[in-house]
């Protein structure tokens, strides 16, 4: 029987064994990382992983609710010295969304920018659909988006992957499969749902163990089995995050941002 | 242009040939799509042995396949009372790739049908690979239940490990477009100038310095990690440990029936 949580959590999670879906559902502020979305997410992932260990669960399904698949870091929590504490909750989602044994499925309908970008390229198999865009816009906020180079290197290349967290340009679906950031681009929104659908279906009539096994030696073979990585990673990031060019920066935008929705 | 000589093997499951410095290794079991049973993967050894001792005369490397495929990967069927046998299989074929990869004369995969598995594995360990749209690729070893970590660490030094991931947990098969799109494929032709193409391109690498040719094939090779034994045996390890379960032999069983 499927099972799901409170609906109305800031991220939900449905269990239809094998495969578990978790979805961002804050669409009114595109599915911003938040302390909320934050803790609710790592209660998901706990439950996946428990799944996943008493073998109930081999695919997990990542998608968002709304315009967005998630728009990075909430502004108005960073404003409020969450950053740090953002940072090394994101790198440890990624670590953990590497190293679960379940193979993770993204479905991004809309845009992944910043730590959604970071989040993005934890997974296994990134699906984009016309609407979606990657990219980490934060040296304009002081914010390094080293965290994302443990799993963006290896996923991209690291050219790609120099050239997307330096620029702050965006790719698109199309040029995400370019970089190899995405296996495969969709037309439509109908389009990306069915294949990621058939995507998992398959997956999960697969043998658990065989993607376990294949799945850990592509962490071996690509370096991403080593905690050490992320770690460095997250260290990058952090050691930027508490500066007064952060604060200056984010306060500026802060202010702007109250300004421009009349509460300045 | 030079003769074709014909080297002669112990067996008719390999032909190895040579036109010049171009040394041709056909698989030569048509009749199944050349997979590789035990006594091909012996073939391909000996074959392999003597373009190795014969390399002074010898610049390039074609690898093909008779009859309509490719090679349609392990031929885990004609041994499937033997999981044991299974797991030697996927180490000596490990190390048939490492071979290919480290010759020191440029390889070249002609693939003029499906490359399947481990047969896509071969393709890939090839510095070049030509194909054509038609032909059929991939590695649809997690459909079956079977772990592709021998063919991994090529596969993820010839199309980077994201696309490798995504390739390999997904399993399936694609077109041979579908695949020069997905980095398989080094060079498309359409099918009916695959040969032709293949020999002029082999032709243009023998003019090439034949030491300049081997020292940078030697520096790329340590560059991507192709010397790296522990990991290119681990892969095998991996694979020959989860073949031998209870499951994957159920899995294999259901299928042999079909």
């Amino acid at each position: 029987m499927p099972e799901t949580n409170d609906t109305s959590a800031s991220v939900v999670i449905h269990f239809d064994a094998p495969i578990a879906t978790i979805v961002l559902n804050d669409p009114d502020r595109r599915n911003a990382m938040s302390h909320a979305l934050f803790d609710d997410l790592e209660g998901c992932l706990d439950r996946v992983g428990a799944a996943t260990d008493s073998g109930s669960c081999h695919v997990l399904r990542i998608r968002g609710e709304g315009p967005a698949f998630c728009a990075g870091f909430d502004l108005g929590a960073m404003a409020d010295g969450a950053l740090p504490s953002f940072l090394e909750r994101l790198g440890a989602i990624c670590r953990r969304l590497r190293h679960l044994d379940a193979v993770v499925v993204a479905e991004v309908h809309g845009p992944a920018l910043a730590g959604g970008c970071a989040l993005v390229s934890a997974c296994d198999i990134v699906h984009a659909g016309p609407d979606a865009a990657f990219g980490y816009p934060v040296h304009r906020l002081g914010i390094s988006p080293a965290v994302s180079l443990a799993t963006l290197v290896p996923g991209t290349s690291p050219g790609a992957a120099r050239a997307l967290t330096l620029s702050g340009e965006f790719l698109d679906a199309e040029a995400a499969v370019d970089v190899g950031l995405a296996a495969a681009a969709h037309p439509d929104r109908d389009a990306l749902e069915n294949a990621v659908t058939i995507l998992c279906d398959r997956l999960g009539a697969m043998d658990a163990a065989t993607l376990h096994a294949t799945k850990r030696f592509q962490n071996e073979l690509d370096g991403t089995v080593d905690p050490g990585v992320f770690t460095k990673s997250l260290a990058a990031s952090l050691a930027t995050a508490d500066s007064e060019e952060f604060q200056l920066r984010i306060d500026a935008v802060m202010t702007k941002k109250r300004a421009a929705e009349g509460r300045g | 242009m030079a003769a074709m000589n014909i080297i002669a093997l112990d067996t008719e499951l390999v032909t190895l040939t040579t036109n010049g410095a171009v040394a041709t290794l056909t698989l030569n079991r048509p009749d199944a799509r050349n997979a590789l049973s035990l006594e091909m993967i012996a073939a391909m050894e000996e074959a392999l042995g003597k373009i190795e001792s014969g390399l002074d005369a010898i610049r390039v490397m074609v690898l093909a396949g008779a009859g309509k495929g490719f090679c349609a990967g392990m031929d885990l069927k004609a041994v499937q009372d033997d999981p044991i046998l299974m797991g030697d299989m996927l180490r000596r074929l490990a190390a048939i790739s490492r071979r290919i990869r480290r010759l020191e004369v440029p390889t070249i995969a002609r693939v003029q049908g499906a490359a399947i598995g481990g047969g896509c594995g071969l393709m890939v360990v090839c510095d070049f690979s030509f194909t054509h749209p038609e032909a059929k690729l991939g590695y649809p070893e997690v459909d079956l239940g079977i772990c592709p970590a021998v063919v991994a660490p090529f596969l993820v030094k010839r199309i980077g490990a994201g696309r490798a991931r995504a390739m390999l947990l997904a399993g399936g098969t694609m077109a041979g477009e579908a695949g020069f799109d997905a980095g398989l494929a080094t060079h498309l032709v359409p099918m009916d100038e695959l040969e032709s193409a293949t020999t002029a391109f082999a032709e243009r690498l023998t003019k090439g310095g034949p030491e300049a040719i081997a020292a940078t094939k030697q520096w790329l090779n340590e560059l991507d990690g192709s010397l790296d034994d522990a990991q290119l045996s681990k892969g095998a390890e991996i694979s020959a440990e989860l073949i031998q379960t209870e499951d994957a032999q159920a899995r294999l069983r259901t299928l042999f029936k079909r």
